[in-house]
């Protein structure tokens, strides 16, 4: 026991050793933070729109100002020729192109539905159903002023929609996706810290031709690699600490649910990524070789976690994959305690495939490591 | 007095090579033991498995009467070990280095002063105490390392070619350091490639691919040399010696930097060797009558090992 204590010591001498090592330590989160949280944006703003008042009527004038007034949407033109609108799209003029049909205020006005046509540019999918499902709310919001503003027409209105969808988004009402990302990051540097951290620290010893002096000191491989993750977790819990910190003064967000169990949830995911870090150390002869195995399993960790790219979206071959990557599940638990407050009861599931991972890729790895050494 | 380490008949392969084989040797307490051959005659891997880093596949090998398959960690206890590639924290200071290792090896905090203060004395690293050991130039580094390996007073000493790429002052020193180490009562086992460093050492092991050639005290070993040897001045001839080869009563010829070192067969008197080697080249040559170097020895062994070895 003492041992490792003494392990400890040396590698957080040598940790603070290096000023610049310090500064690192408290830069790379807030690095991230700023560049991730506002770089990694799915919200959509300032589509460039046209209009193609085929009606022209004040009902359909009014209706097509509405996009003028809005962040979501820049009016870049009106169009009145409906065959000119295709070669807007293909050039890039424009985004998204509203077609309000003739009769359109005769329709509203006799209670028949008149039929909008929405033409989108559809190459950033993403963004598009975005933008659409923004229109949608316009008209709506565009229909509810039309029933306070002129109750004559309340009668027919009412039959042209009598049931109004009216989705409401809770826990992020502005649907902003730093919102989203920023737990995520959280996650990113515990998995950035404890995998190469203790894949670079062992080998390191293994470069330098220090492991083999420890190998024959009455220390046991056990002790030697609880001194090598021990300090290593430490560092990663005090960072994702500097993080919510950064993360609160910069973007106002702090975390709904229980810190404690967050630290717990996050201990746990540890395991997994301690192993990988373990498993790398055994399998890389220098520190270049261990970053680079480090980069590829985090590449893959991060692109099937739901960091950014909804999991959803994905093909189901690759949806199965996913529950594979412990940091899918953690991402999730992040996600629900930092935003909503979930309590554990609700998180049980992700938590026990995470734990389940965790000891089972740590064991392994501690296992493959005591055998290297054998 | 039983001898602290009883190497018998071991053998040790890593997949197809077999990098020792049926090595037999004792090494006495207080003894300064040298395992001597070129690069891959087994002496690392003999050494690994004296601290309890390798296993044996066949034969036995005890310190201190403990075998070191079963008893690691008490072998450990009592040994110090210096890697070939030693190298140390280089990002912390040289007390810290020691108190580190001092630390892994449960030397009583209160003894601690006391034994630094007799490391400081020999290696004169005192005034460098706070310096990162990643500042010190070679020899302070090998001094530093044999310093860390000392710190739990160990019985026994295996030290692996510990002065390759040290320079030659620094050498000097490290071997002084070692036999005041051996006067103090310590054990030393040390590897080299360098003859020079062999004829320092009590006693020897000439070791080439994995086996043993011969062993014995350095001294024995040469004077055990007693076919006539002779040695051959000429610049030009050291590159191209294969006439003289060919010549009777010639059992070898070896160049030795800008003279040749002939060996006869015994039976051929000097005067009529050296008549035979004119005729054969087409002039006048001299030779000079020499005593055999532990290099020589170690050639001769080669030469004729070669062919029961294998």
């Amino acid at each position: 026991m003492q041992r490792i204590l003494y392990l400890i010591q040396k590698e957080f001498r040598q940790i603070f050793r290096d000023r610049a090592m310090i500064a690192a330590l408290f830069a790379v989160p807030f690095i991230q933070l700023v560049i991730l949280g506002n770089a990694i944006t799915t919200d959509v703003t300032n589509v460039d729109v046209m209009v193609s008042d085929l009606d022209r009527t004040p009902m359909s004038r009014h209706f097509a100002e509405r996009f003028s007034t809005t962040e979501y949407f820049h009016l870049v033109l009106m169009e009145p020729d409906y065959n000119a609108l295709r070669g807007h799209l293909d050039n890039g003029r424009a985004k998204l192109a509203i077609v309000i049909p003739p009769h359109f205020q005769r329709d509203v006005i006799t209670g028949r539905t008149p039929v909008i046509q929405v033409l989108v540019d559809g190459i950033d999918g993403n963004s598009a159903g975005v933008a659409l499902s923004y229109l949608a709310r316009i008209a709506e919001e565009h229909q509810a002023q039309l029933l306070q503003t002129e109750p004559a027409l309340g009668r027919s209105l009412r039959e042209a929609r009598i049931i109004r969808s009216e989705p409401r988004f809770w826990f992020n009402p502005e649907l902003e996706s730093e919102v989203y990302i920023i737990p995520g990051i959280v996650a990113l540097i515990l998995l950035i810290i404890t995998v190469f951290l203790t894949s670079m620290g062992i080998v390191r010893e293994k470069e330098i031709g220090t492991l083999e002096q420890l190998l024959v000191t009455p220390i046991r491989s056990t002790q030697l690699i609880l001194g090598k993750i021990i300090p290593f977790s430490i560092l990663g819990f005090v960072e994702i600490t500097v993080a919510m910190g950064f993360i609160y003064l910069l973007f106002g967000i702090g975390v709904e649910g229980s810190l404690w169990l967050l630290f717990l949830e996050s201990a746990i995911f540890i395991l997994t990524t301690l192993g990988v870090g373990i498993f790398i150390s055994t399998i890389s002869e220098t520190q270049q070789q261990a970053l680079f195995v480090g980069w590829f399993f985090m590449i893959f960790a991060i692109l099937l976690s739901g960091f950014f790219i909804p999991i959803a979206n994905m093909p189901d071959v690759i949806q199965y994959l996913t529950y594979l990557n412990p940091l899918r599940y953690f991402m999730v638990i992040l996600r629900e305690i930092y935003l909503k407050g979930t309590p554990l009861h609700y998180l049980l599931p992700e938590t026990i495939a995470m734990a389940a991972f965790g000891l089972m890729v740590f064991s392994a790895a501690v296992l493959r490591y005591r055998r290297i050494i054998k | 007095m039983t001898p602290l380490i009883s190497v018998d008949h071991f053998s040790k392969s890593y997949e197809e090579v077999r990098a020792v084989r049926d090595l037999t040797f004792e090494v006495n307490r207080g003894e300064l033991f040298g395992l001597i051959g070129p690069d891959g005659a087994g002496k690392t891997t003999t050494m690994r498995t004296l601290v309890t880093l390798l296993r044996p596949d066949t034969g036995s090998v005890t310190v201190d009467g403990m075998d070191v398959r079963t008893r690691m960690k008490d072998i450990r206890a009592i040994t110090g070990y210096m890697p070939q590639r030693f190298s140390l924290y280089p990002d912390l200071s040289v007390e810290q280095n020691i108190r580190f290792f001092a630390d892994l090896f449960a030397v009583p905090r209160e003894e601690l002063p006391a034994r630094m203060d007799r490391l400081y004395r020999f290696s004169r690293l005192e005034a460098f105490s706070r310096r990162l050991a990643g500042r010190l130039s070679g020899g302070m580094k090998q001094k530093l390392a044999l310093s860390c390996t000392l710190i739990h007073d160990p019985v026994l000493l295996v030290l692996d070619e510990p002065t390759t790429g040290v320079d030659p002052v620094s050498r000097n020193e490290f071997w002084e350091i070692l036999h005041e180490l051996r006067a103090q009562g310590v054990t030393i086992v040390v590897s080299t490639p360098y003859m020079d460093e062999a004829m320092k050492c009590d006693r020897i092991v000439i070791m080439h691919d994995g086996a043993s050639l011969a062993q014995g005290s350095p001294r024995d070993l040469v004077a055990s040399m007693t076919v006539p040897m002779y040695a051959l001045d000429d610049r030009d001839l050291v590159m191209n010696f294969s006439r003289i080869e060919t010549v009777p009563g010639v059992r070898s010829v070896q160049s030795f930097g800008d003279s040749l070192h002939i060996t006869s067969d015994g039976d051929i008197l000097p005067e009529r060797l050296q008549s035979a080697i004119g005729g054969a080249l087409g002039r006048d040559v001299h030779l000079r009558p020499i005593s055999p170097s532990l290099e020589d020895v170690f050639i001769a062994l080669i030469e004729e090992g070669g062919v029961h070895v294998l």
